[in-house]
C-alpha cells in the first residue's frame, strides 16, 4: 500500500533533515504501528503521505500512485485522524459529521447512510445531538475517528488517538480500530503506548531522528539479533567459592546477587544455568532479549529525554 | 502570596507575545500621529479653518466689488479661482469637492436698495454640517449688511456702524436676510431641503461598522487553524480557496444583513426617537452595489488579517486598532475637507475613503449607478488584492 524510498524533508529554516533518507513499505491490509519518540518524524511523514507536505526528494508511492503529484487521488480513498481534536466544538456530533461529510464531497443522497455507519462504529449514537464542547474526553476522540471513517477509507492514519482518556474508551477505540482493520483498512497507528501497539499491530516500525531503525513483525522484533543481554537475580548472594566458579564464565559480571552478561550467547546461556543448578543457586528473577516493546523501544532510540 | 505569581506569570505572557504586544503600543501611537496631522489645521492657534468657497461675480459693480471685498476680509473663509462656468462650479460643490459657492447676480448692487432686491445665492454642498452651514450663512449676512448700511448711507457720507454695535433692525441684519438665497444642493425631496444628521452621519459609521467583521472573521479563522481543523480539511483535499469561498460567502452575507439592519434603524427608529428620518436615496441599485462592494473589500481584508496574523489576541488588536486608522484616514472620524493638503492626498488611498464617497454618492448627492461605479470598482480591487495575499500567506503557511 505505501512505498518510500530515499525520503527526505526539512521544514523552510531548520537545521536539520526532519525525515533523513526514510525507505519504508507498509503492505496493503496491515494494522502498522509507527513508533518513535518526541521530534523523530512520524507527524512529518503522515503530512507527507496525507498530501498535506510535499517532500524535498526521494519517492513515495501510496497505492501505486506517487505523491505529492497525485495527492488528490490519495486523500479520495486516505484519512487522517489527527491527534488533536479537529472538529468545531459549537456544532453537535451529527452537524459535525454531516459537515465534513460535505466538505468530502460525498454526495447528499449517501450522507445520510455515511454518517450513521461513522456514528455506529464510534458508538455515538446516544451522542448525536450534543456539542461537541459538552463531550468527555473519550467522546471527544470517538468523534475525531468517526469523521476519519466517513469517506470509508481504504488507508486510515490515526496519530495517537487514544491520548488522554480512560480506559473504558481507549479499550473501545481500540477494538473499534482492530475492527475497521480487520474490514480491509489499512491502517497507520502512532502511539506512545507501547502496550496499544504490542496489542494491535501485526507490523511495527520503530523511528528516530527521522530515520527507520527498526520493522518487522513484534515476534520480530524482540527476537532481534542474537547478542542479547542476559541479567539473572538470584534469591541468595553467592558465596565465596561460588563466586569463583561463577568467573568461569567468560563475561559474566557479578554485583551481590545479581549477574549479567552483555551479548550473551545460546551457549554461554547454557553454561551459566548448568552452573547455577550444579552450585544449587535458586533463581529469582531472569530476564534474556527484549521483554516487551518498551525495552526495544529504549534501546533503539536510546534513553536520554528528548526534546 | 499567590498574586505576586500571578503577576509574574503575567507578565511573562505578555512580554512573550511580541506581537500582540508591538500592536498594542505601536498602533495606537501611528492613530494618535494620523489623528494630530489631521486635525492639525483646526486646532493650530494661529492658522484659519481650510474651508473653501467658489465666487462669482457677474454683477462687476462697486456694490459687488465691495461685497468681494467684505468676503475676502473674512479670516476662515478662503475664495477660489472661479473661472470655470456656474454650473461646473455648482456641479463640484455638489459633488462636496468644494464646501460653498456664492454667485452675486447681474444687477444686484443696483437693485439692491430697491423694493424688490437681487438676492446673492449662497450653495453649500450637500456634506457640509449644520454648524458649518450656519457660519459661512451668517458671515455673509454680515458682510451684506455691511455693505447694504454703506450703501444707505452713502448720500450722507458717513461709515456704517460695527455690526453687533447697534439693534440689528438698524445694523441691516435683517435687510441682510432678504439679501441672502442660501440652500443645500442636496436634493433628497423638497427644494431647499437640508440634509440630517442622520443622512450625513449614517453613511460614515455604517462604513465603519462594516469593516469590524475582521474581528470575529479573523478570530474565528485562527482558532481552526489552532484546532488543527483546517489541517484535517486539507488532507480531506479541501482547496486553500475553498477555505477562503466558505468564510467570504457567508461573512458576505452577514455583512449585508448588517447593513440592512443600520438602514432601517435610520429609516424606522430615529424617526420615532425624534430625530431626522434616513431617506435612501434615489437608486436602490447604487444603494445595493456600494453594499456589496464594501462588504467584499471588508471580508477580503478581514481573511487577510486574518492569515497574517497567529494568535486571536493579534487579530482583535489589529483589527481594531487598524480600523481606527483607515477611519481617521478616510475621513470617517474627521471630514476630509478639514486635513490639511497632505492627508487628504493620503486619504485618496483609503478604502473607507472611497466607502465613504460613494455611500454619500448615494445619501446625500442622489448619485446613481454612474456615480458609484468608480467608488466601487475600487473597492471590488482591493477586495480581490487582499484575498490574493490572504491565499498567497495561506499557501506558504501550509508549507511550514
Amino acid at each position: 500500500m505505501i512505498q518510500i524510498e530515499d525520503l527526505r524533508f526539512r521544514y523552510p529554516g531548520a537545521g536539520r533533515d526532519a525525515i533523513g533518507g526514510l525507505s519504508l513499505r507498509i503492505r496493503e491490509g496491515s494494522l502498522f504501528g509507527l513508533l518513535g519518540p518526541n521530534g523523530s518524524g512520524k507527524t512529518t511523514l503522515i503530512s507527507i503521505l496525507t498530501g498535506l507536505l510535499s517532500a524535498a526528494s526521494g519517492r513515495v508511492l501510496v497505492d501505486g500512485k506517487a505523491l505529492p503529484a497525485r495527492a488528490r487521488e490519495v486523500q479520495a480513498f486516505c484519512a487522517l485522524v489527527p491527534q488533536e481534536y479537529a472538529f468545531y466544538p459549537r456544532l453537535n456530533v451529527i452537524e459535525n459529521l454531516r459537515f465534513f461529510a460535505g466538505a468530502l464531497g460525498i454526495p447528499v443522497t449517501a450522507v445520510k447512510a455515511r454518517v450513521e455507519e461513522a456514528l455506529g462504529v464510534a458508538g455515538l449514537d446516544a451522542f448525536q445531538t450534543t456539542r461537541a464542547a459538552h463531550l468527555s474526553g473519550g467522546l471527544k476522540r470517538r468523534l475525531n475517528l468517526a469523521i476519519g471513517l466517513l469517506n470509508r477509507p481504504r488507508l486510515l492514519f490515526l496519530d495517537e488517538p487514544t491520548v488522554g482518556i480512560d480506559p473504558q474508551s481507549r479499550r473501545f477505540i481500540l477494538e473499534a480500530i482492530k475492527r475497521i482493520n480487520q474490514h480491509g483498512t489499512t491502517v497507520v497507528y502512532t502511539s506512545h503506548y507501547m502496550d496499544e501497539v504490542e496489542l494491535l499491530c501485526d507490523e511495527i516500525g520503530v523511528l528516530d531522528s527521522g530515520r527507520l531503525l527498526a520493522q518487522g513483525t513484534l515476534e520480530q522484533l524482540l527476537q532481534g539479533d542474537s547478542g542479547h543481554s542476559l541479567i539473572v537475580s538470584l534469591s541468595a548472594a553467592p558465596s565465596l567459592p561460588q563466586q569463583a566458579h561463577l568467573s568461569e564464565i567468560s563475561g559474566l559480571e557479578t554485583d551481590q546477587n545479581r549477574l549479567r552478561i552483555e551479548s550473551c550467547t545460546d551457549a554461554q546461556l547454557k553454561q551459566l544455568v548448568a552452573l547455577l543448578a550444579g552450585e544449587k543457586l535458586g533463581i529469582a528473577r531472569m530476564q534474556y532479549g527484549y521483554g516487551n516493546l518498551e525495552e526495544l523501544f529504549l534501546h533503539l532510540t536510546g534513553r536520554q529525554l528528548r526534546d | 502570596m499567590p498574586v505576586f505569581a500571578l503577576i509574574g506569570k503575567e507578565w511573562k505572557l505578555l512580554l512573550r507575545d511580541w506581537h500582540a504586544l508591538l500592536l498594542l503600543f505601536a498602533m495606537p501611537a501611528v492613530f494618535i500621529l494620523v489623528m494630530s496631522l489631521a486635525l492639525q489645521d483646526q486646532f493650530a492657534a494661529h492658522q484659519r479653518v481650510n474651508i473653501h468657497y467658489y465666487l462669482v461675480d457677474e454683477d462687476q459693480s462697486a456694490v459687488s466689488r465691495a461685497l468681494v471685498q467684505q468676503l475676502d476680509d473674512m479670516k476662515d473663509f478662503s475664495a477660489l479661482p472661479s473661472g470655470a462656468p456656474v454650473a461646473k462650479l455648482l456641479d463640484l460643490v455638489r459633488n462636496d469637492r468644494t464646501q460653498f459657492l456664492v454667485r452675486i447676480p447681474a444687477g444686484f448692487g443696483k437693485a439692491m436698495l430697491t423694493a424688490r432686491p437681487s438676492q446673492l445665492e449662497m450653495r453649500a454642498g450637500p456634506g457640509v454640517e449644520p454648524a458649518m452651514y450656519e457660519l459661512f450663512a451668517a458671515a455673509l449676512r454680515s458682510a451684506l449688511a455691511h455693505v447694504y448700511l454703506r450703501q444707505l448711507m452713502a448720500p450722507l457720507d458717513t461709515q456704517p456702524p460695527v455690526a453687533g454695535s447697534v439693534p440689528a433692525e438698524a445694523s441691516g441684519l435683517s435687510v441682510a436676510d432678504k439679501l441672502l438665497n442660501a440652500q443645500s444642493l442636496y436634493q433628497a425631496g423638497s427644494e431647499n431641503q437640508r440634509p440630517s444628521s442622520v443622512q450625513q452621519n449614517v453613511p460614515a459609521w455604517l462604513l465603519f461598522a462594516m469593516f469590524f467583521i475582521a474581528i470575529p472573521l479573523s478570530t474565528t479563522w485562527v482558532q481552526e487553524r489552532q484546532q488543527g481543523t483546517y489541517a484535517r480539511l486539507r488532507s480531506m483535499g479541501v482547496r486553500p480557496g475553498d477555505l477562503l469561498l466558505g468564510k467570504l460567502l457567508p461573512y458576505l452575507g452577514i455583512n449585508l444583513l448588517q447593513v440592512a439592519l443600520m438602514l432601517a434603524i435610520g429609516v424606522f427608529v430615529v424617526p420615532l426617537l425624534g430625530g431626522g428620518r434616513l431617506a435612501l436615496g434615489h437608486s436602490p441599485l447604487a444603494l445595493c452595489l456600494m453594499a456589496l462592494a464594501v462588504s467584499f473589500a471588508s471580508v477580503a481584508y478581514a481573511l487577510l488579517i486574518a492569515n497574517m496574523v497567529t494568535t486571536s489576541e493579534q487579530a482583535t488588536i489589529f483589527t481594531g486598532v487598524a480600523n481606527l486608522l483607515m477611519a481617521a484616514i478616510g475621513g470617517i472620524m474627521v471630514p476630509r475637507f478639514l486635513m490639511p493638503a497632505a492627508m487628504q492626498t493620503l486619504s485618496q488611498y483609503s478604502p473607507m475613503a472611497w466607502g465613504l464617497e460613494g455611500f454619500l454618492d448615494v445619501f446625500l448627492r442622489q448619485g446613481g449607478l454612474g456615480e458609484v461605479v468608480p467608488e466601487a470598482a475600487r473597492l471590488f480591487g482591493f477586495g480581490l488584492i487582499c484575498l490574493l495575499v490572504a491565499g498567497i500567506l495561506l499557501g506558504a503557511r501550509q508549507r511550514k
